[in-house]
């Protein structure tokens, strides 16, 4: 900081960060900003294959008239609302507790929340075929409580769909909440309940206010995770349960359309920057207004 | 007395949500491993009996195997790059002011932001034009995209904590540059260091959304080759896989554990 501040800037003092910046710089627009612009350039090519050429707003009409692929789009973003409303009711209390637990209690739980996050994701939707399968606990609990007689078909269905991705995308949110409500000074709670406002009063008044920042990150990133999902509807919903995602995958390394493919992703990819976008917006208006009540 | 009610009410519901969730996040890993010792040739639950034969038959499967070996060297490998350019991407925000600081930190957190099937089409397709297609440099270079936003976040906290008066005062004691970052600089960012690469190590060892799209032929991380091998069989070797993978993952985590505390991670 204090060299940076100085004011003159010869080329001596900037040389070491422009070797700092040149690697990473590198890296982010060869493999990141290029290959998307060429998703972008072939979604506007005509064809099938993976090697298509001309100009041509053929895929995106091809996806925007056809009722199926937009009832695939709205199922999408369906989903995408369900889980992250899900993820913050279930989430919140979790979170929140987390951030008022004592260090030597919370360490156990904190575990239990980090671990699904860091192990792979292709394991823990084979653990839900695990769960749910034709052979798996839950049938096994039903048949032995005499709910059923024979085993039920639990998967490839909207609600394993979602269960499955709630239960990946809670640790997100739980997270989230946790780092901004451990911001939110206890004493407020207490001068809230030394005025008499019961915890519910002062969950809605105080506590919810305060938390909107980690809320909506949380609620953002859970909806783009799950919009963006296709392991999970592939293997758990089946073929009978489209998102987006498994559009995608299966245009590209199954169909090999991948013109048709690059306007699907760039559609997704729109959505999701918009939903960002509305987030953020939200946050520094919250942020501006919000403030005097905060201090 | 309506009030109490409500406020019973909301610890009532708290005490049943909690248990549920933290038992809900890590039921399918414990069943994994509890149904991987069965004896029977079904994977149901509850397992048949106890064995250890499917891990044998694990053990003894080339394509799980090699594929264990590709995930672990990826991730090591990835894990290095992501690290050395991370520091320097972090370094450079946190020591300089330039024209265009913010921008370059979005750029750098972005492949957050992006849709992995999106960028896995990206990067397919750009592999495909550059000839990179199916190379162990194209999976490597997709896991360094896509753990670099880790990395370059951890180190960012680790500087914000970071008290730059002591490289000050080792400067001021005459150390040489090299010496204040040996002695005084890499320890003081060691544990941002550590969870960085720990972070990046399990997100690319475990990486299924980007490594299908890049996986090659011969060659493919051990997730993508779950992947594959659950689309058309469902049997108990896989849960002996899985267990595996979870395994290392608990390995590398309690390292972490025993070195700095989960607090880092959150």
């Amino acid at each position: 900081m204090l060299d940076s501040l100085a004011p003159r800037r010869s080329w001596r003092d900037r040389a070491p960060l422009l070797i700092l910046l040149a690697p990473p710089l590198m890296l982010l627009i060869i493999f990141l900003i290029l290959p998307m612009l060429g998703l972008v350039r072939s979604s506007f090519s005509e064809g099938t294959g993976p090697s298509s050429f001309g100009w041509t707003l053929g895929q995106y009409s091809k996806f925007l008239t056809d009722t199926y692929y937009l009832a695939v789009l709205a199922e999408t973003i369906g989903f995408g609302l369900i889980v992250a409303v899900a993820c913050l009711l279930i989430g919140f209390p979790v979170g929140y507790s987390l951030a008022r637990l004592p260090p030597h209690k919370r360490r156990w739980r904190l575990i239990a929340v980090i671990l699904p996050l860091t192990l792979s994701l292709v394991v823990v939707v084979f653990g839900w075929l695990v769960v749910l399968g034709r052979t798996g606990l839950l049938n096994s609990i039903l048949i032995g409580l005499g709910v059923v007689d024979t085993p039920q078909r639990l998967l490839f269905n909207r609600t394993a769909v979602l269960v499955v991705l709630a239960q990946q995308f809670l640790p997100f949110m739980i997270l989230s909440v946790m780092s901004v409500v451990s911001q939110v000074d206890p004493v407020l709670e207490q001068a809230a309940s030394n005025l008499r406002a019961d915890r519910f009063t002062t969950f809605r008044r105080v506590i919810l206010p305060l938390s909107m920042p980690g809320i909506l990150s949380g609620m953002t990133l859970v909806f783009i995770l799950t919009v963006s999902a296709f392991i999970t509807p592939r293997l758990i919903g089946g073929a009978r349960i489209q998102m987006v995602g498994s559009l995608i995958f299966e245009q590209v390394l199954t169909v090999l359309n991948w013109p048709f493919a690059a306007a699907m992703s760039f559609i997704l990819l729109t959505i999701t920057l918009l939903v960002t976008g509305l987030a953020n917006t939200a946050l520094a208006v919250k942020m501006t207004s919000g403030g005097r009540h905060a201090n | 007395m309506q009030t109490s009610a409500r406020d019973r009410g909301l610890a009532v519901l708290g005490s049943v949500v909690r248990p549920v969730v933290y038992i809900g996040l890590s039921l399918p890993a414990i069943l994994i491993v509890l149904a991987s010792f069965t004896a029977g040739d079904n994977l149901r639950f509850p397992p048949e009996g106890f064995s250890l034969r499917w891990y044998s038959a694990a053990i003894a499967s080339e394509p799980f195997m090699s594929a264990l070996w590709t995930s672990t060297k990826l991730a090591c490998i990835a894990t290095a790059c992501s690290l050395a350019i991370g520091l320097a991407a972090a370094t450079a925000m946190d020591r300089y002011t330039f024209l265009g600081r913010e921008a370059f930190r979005t750029l750098t957190l972005s492949p957050l932001i992006v849709p992995m099937v999106v960028l896995g089409l990206g990067l397919l397709q750009f592999f495909a034009w550059s000839g990179l297609n199916q190379t162990f440099y194209g999976l490597l270079i997709g896991h360094v995209l896509i753990t670099l936003p880790y990395v370059v976040r951890t180190l960012t906290a680790g500087f914000i904590l970071f008290d730059k008066t002591l490289e000050q005062a080792a400067m001021n004691l005459r150390a040489h540059p090299v010496t204040v970052l040996r002695r005084v600089t890499l320890p003081l960012l060691a544990p941002a260091l550590i969870s960085a690469a720990v972070f990046a190590f399990v997100t690319s060892f475990g990486n299924i959304t980007l490594s299908v799209f890049l996986g090659f032929s011969g060659e493919t991380t051990l997730p993508v080759q779950i992947f594959t091998y659950v689309e058309h069989n469902y049997d108990p070797i896989l849960a002996a896989v899985s267990t595996l993978v979870i395994l290392v993952t608990l390995i590398i985590i309690a390292i972490l554990e025993r070195l700095i505390g989960m607090e880092k991670l959150a």
